[in-house]
């Protein structure tokens, strides 16, 4: 027997992942979750834990996707060689037609390109493949279920594609000194005769767990209580509501019970409707839920009566109840859910191109029909495209017969490095709080400056005016210089900190800079202006905020006003800078990094 | 057989099933846009669309599916045909995928057939088989700008031309453009949003009755998707009669000046441009009253239809705080009165 490698341990081996394994064994007992993605940052044995499925279900169909590969392996097309050899069409079947009836692995997913993603995530929803391009007409089979990871901290996939997948897992990251030295012990001195062992009996228990999933039993308060929960949490669609059910019961299945309990409504809630929130539930656990009438407003029984005759029926105190307990269950996890996952964001009205393919640098992504005028001919794709033709045109030429409509120009994206302009409101009694947070922010966005060439600037805001304490720089050290000491508190001239950020931003487009994100930091209401007095600061901001989004500056206002009541300026705002909003009144530093830089890359 | 989840199955959702239905009442009325939430049933809807269109007639041996009433200059194969015979067939749903290729799309030198006999012929792409149909594309917001290009062209012109590997043909493509996307996946480019007649927006449904019923029914349909769909054979085949009285009856149905005058009215106080929006609104209010057995389009009708004929073609204002939607009902309430 062999040994096993490093990246691929047999799944009963992984100690303190319960959570995710689960997730995997539910999607072995019910293939219409369609798929697993974990969240989880790199070296976390994600990828160990997604090969593990291979013995799980060591006899289905098994198809592992390289990263960056194009449509075309993944649709399958024409095996050009054997057409031309054998004089009749050969297709050459692609990764998604290959995977039916079983398992795609595709490892970071969000670093797939959008085009390919599209392809997997359609042929997910319809569980058919169909292909029509370069001459082909065709339709396959393709019912997989897709196993995926990714690192959050660069960037998240397209919610699309997540949206299409039954479970989601933010893997906790294994702190525990114990677990952490069972792991490297585990790995060192691998045991394989007991990890079969364990493998046999997760078999056994798919299977009879399969065998139960018919019989599971699931109350109508208890799908009304997912369906509340996923409405409370703002989950878009109403795929998730139908994943959350199904992960009840495979959880309730898995148990070897024939009924669904809390334990498994929590599952379903965190794997299903966590990752997919947009938005933090607007009542707190005390506060009385929004349909039951408030005491001055109860009318008198007589016209109650009449009311209730034509209205839907009250829910049941019992089941608000069981969906306040779901999401104080989630209540913890939920602001990093909404930080690092696509799903919350608010795009309001950002129009223009993405900007992703253009230009002559950066990776070579794809080929496409064209006349090389300026741009660089892909010969071999050229040569491909005729090939397919020779037989009709030789008949009236000789050597190989090139039209204009075989030329492929090759599409590149380049990867220029970003701007962040951290912009954070030093006023007021949170301005400590906010200061810690961007400083974070901003250290981790630093330390990967290098690899993704990107610069960071910092200014804050206070009293009349804005202070850049950090002008764009890549440097770590001098972070640490710039934001030691800093005075708070007075008023808030956010019409001050729009001008320097703009002033910052065209500094910066002179030298190059193509990407530039503004992330400000505030609860977004202005108390004093540049001219105006106090009752034209509103206006003056919003005419700010249109300056800075008509000079192209992508934003991110990060709302960090604790109370509920108050909120709605930090909304505006975004929407006047055809921005992201996220309300984030605790988040951690990296969790602001890596939602600046999903807006970079977007 | 897969089975598709029936139309009159889906929960809520009132303004997408109206606007699809009007354009099968009149697919002059220019297509339609669904754009929305995520998992809101954009795509079920035009996939159920397929068992509700009435049959219609077409002339046998037509690669094209012509109308023998109807004389087509364009067709390569019933332009040279003396007589037409004819015969019934069901209305075509084509369904574009993402990834199809410019060729795919119009059509091209028969690939098989070039590599095997050396033989130039023309193989007819995916806007030939949607003439007289639905050409479906979700996601329409990421396609590829030069194939959404191509699109408009032949959308606006009724034809195909190819002039490709030395073949030169033409043929008819006429078809009601239906697109779905998800804008916060990237916006769509204004002239396309201008071209289609009708634009719905969806949300995910709030009313927890109702996505409780969403679910119950889509688990009953994964279930037992033969069983289900019968149980929605009778509302099914009501519909579809009710389709095709509208569609016999629309012919019949008068605009009163009163609603021409509230059409070009609200045409022109949210200053739009083009008279596409009067067209698509009147043709929208006439439909609308065959499919509701009325013998006139009343300016109520056009008030109903106003919003989805409309709020997609008002210029974008970024200081106008309000959705376009509320502009358009705005709009009306002030021309009501």
């Amino acid at each position: 027997m062999s040994q096993p490698s490093l990246t691929r341990m047999p799944i009963g081996g992984l100690v303190a992942l319960d959570v995710p394994r689960l997730a995997l064994m539910m999607l072995a007992v019910d293939p219409a979750l369609r798929g697993v993605a974990l969240a989880a940052p790199a070296g976390s044995g994600k990828s160990a834990l997604l090969h593990g499925m291979r013995e799980l279900q060591p006899d289905l169909p098994w198809v592992e996707l390289p990263l960056g590969c194009d449509s075309e392996a993944l649709l399958g097309g024409l095996d050009l060689e054997a057409t031309l050899q054998q004089g009749r069409r050969v297709i050459r079947s692609g990764a998604l037609a290959r995977a039916h009836g079983g398992f795609l692995l595709a490892e970071s997913c969000n670093l797939m390109d959008d085009g390919s993603a599209n392809t997997l995530l359609g042929a997910l929803e319809d569980g058919v493949v169909r292909i029509e391009r370069e001459g082909l007409s065709l339709r396959s089979p393709a019912e997989f279920r897709l196993l995926t990871s990714f690192d959050p901290s660069e960037g998240a996939p397209r919610a699309h594609l997540l949206d299409r997948l039954g479970m989601i897992v933010m893997m906790p990251t294994i702190r525990a000194g114990e677990a952490r030295a069972s792991i490297v012990r585990r790995h060192l001195q691998p045991d394989a005769e007991t990890w079969s062992d364990e493998a046999q009996l997760l078999r056994g228990l798919i299977e009879s767990a399969r065998e139960q999933l018919p019989r599971i039993k699931l109350g109508d308060a208890q799908r009304r209580e997912l369906i509340r929960t996923a409405d409370a949490l703002g989950v878009q669609g109403h795929r998730a509501d139908l994943f959350a059910i199904r992960v009840a019961r495979a959880s309730a299945a898995l148990g070897l019970r024939d009924e669904v309990q809390r334990e498994d409504l929590e599952l379903a809630a965190r794997l299903v409707l966590l990752p997919r929130a947009t938005r933090q539930p607007e009542q707190s656990a005390s506060a009385p839920p929004p349909e039951s009438p408030t005491p001055e407003s109860t009318p008198p029984p007589e016209a109650r009566d009449e009311m209730d005759s034509d209205s839907k029926p009250l829910p049941s105190e019992e089941e608000l109840e069981l969906a306040e307990e779901v999401l104080e269950s989630l209540a913890v996890e939920l602001p990093d859910a909404l930080a690092s996952l696509s799903f919350a964001r608010q795009r309001s009205g950002r129009s223009g191109s993405r900007g992703a393919t253009s230009g002559q640098r950066g990776r070579h992504v794809s080929s496409v029909p064209g006349l090389p005028r300026g741009q660089r001919l892909d010969v071999i794709a050229t040569l491909r495209a005729a090939a397919r033709w020779q037989r009709v045109r030789t008949r009236r030429r000789q050597g190989i017969a090139l039209t204009s409509d075989d030329f492929r120009i090759k599409k590149y994206r380049s990867k220029a490095g970003a701007l962040f302009i951290f912009a954070v409101d030093a006023s007021g009694s949170m301005a400590l709080n906010r200061m810690r947070q961007a400083k974070g922010a901003v250290h981790a966005l630093l330390e990967q400056a290098y690899v993704n060439r990107d610069r960071v600037a910092l200014l804050a805001f206070r009293g009349h005016e804005a202070d850049l304490l950090l002008p764009p720089t890549g440097s770590v050290e001098l972070l640490r210089r710039a934001v030691d000491q800093l005075p708070t508190g007075g008023g808030t001239p956010l019409a001050a900190s729009l001008v320097a950020s703009l002033e910052v931003a065209e500094q910066a487009k002179r030298r190059g800079f193509g990407n530039i994100v503004l992330v400000l930091l505030t609860d977004g209401r202005a108390n004093v202006g540049l001219k105006a007095d106090r009752s034209g600061v509103d206006t003056e901001v919003k005419q700010l905020a249109h300056a800075v989004a008509a000079t192209g500056i992508r934003s991110l206002v990060i709302d960090t006003q604790r109370s509920f009541l108050s909120q709605g300026n930090a909304t505006q705002l975004a929407r006047a800078l055809a921005g992201d909003y996220l309300y984030l009144p605790n988040a951690q530093g990296t969790a602001i990094a890596a939602a600046a830089r999903q807006v970079a890359s977007a | 057989m897969q089975q598709t989840f029936p139309f009159t199955a889906i929960v809520g959702q009132e303004d997408l099933k109206l606007a699809v239905l009007l354009s099968v009442i009149d697919p002059a009325i220019g297509g339609v846009l669904i754009t929305g939430h995520r998992g809101t049933a954009k795509s079920t809807a035009i996939r159920a669309l397929a068992d509700l269109l009435p049959p219609v007639k077409v002339v046998t041996g037509c690669p094209y599916r012509c109308d023998p009433t109807e004389h087509s200059p364009d067709c390569p194969h019933c332009s040279n045909q003396a007589t037409l015979k004819s015969q019934i067939q069901a209305v075509p749903v084509v369904d574009l995928p993402l990834g199809a290729t410019e060729d795919r799309v119009v059509g091209s030198v028969d690939l098989e057939r070039a590599l095997v006999d050396g033989v130039q012929a023309f193989s007819p792409g995916l806007l030939a088989a949607a003439h007289r149909g639905f050409l479906y594309i979700d996601e329409v917001n990421l396609l590829e700008d030069h194939l959404v290009d191509l699109l408009l062209d032949v959308a606006a012109s009724g034809r195909n031309v190819v002039e490709r590997e030395g073949l030169s043909v033409r043929h008819p493509a006429r078809f009601v453009l239906i697109g779905s996307g998800n804008p916060e996946e990237g916006d769509l480019r204004p002239q396309l949003l201008d071209r289609f007649g009708l634009h719905a927006r969806i949300k995910t449904l709030h009313d927890i009755e109702q996505r409780v019923e969403v679910v119950r029914r889509r688990l009953a349909f994964e279930n037992d998707a033969s069983a289900f769909v019968a149980s929605f054979d009778k509302e099914q085949s009501a519909l579809r009669k009710r389709l095709q009285k509208a569609i016999n009856a629309k012919p019949k149905v008068t605009l009163p000046e009163s609603a021409l005058m509230l059409a070009a009215q609200l045409c022109d106080r949210l200053g739009i441009d083009g008279h596409r929006g009067e067209l698509a609104l009147t043709r929208a209010a006439v439909a609308l009253a065959a499919y509701e057995g009325k013998k006139s389009a009343d300016p109520e009708l056009v008030a109903r239809v106003a919003p989805l004929a409309l709020a997609h073609r008002l210029r974008k204002d970024p200081l106008e705080p309000a959705a376009d939607d509320e502009r358009v009902k705005r709009v009306l309430e002030e021309a009501l009165g």
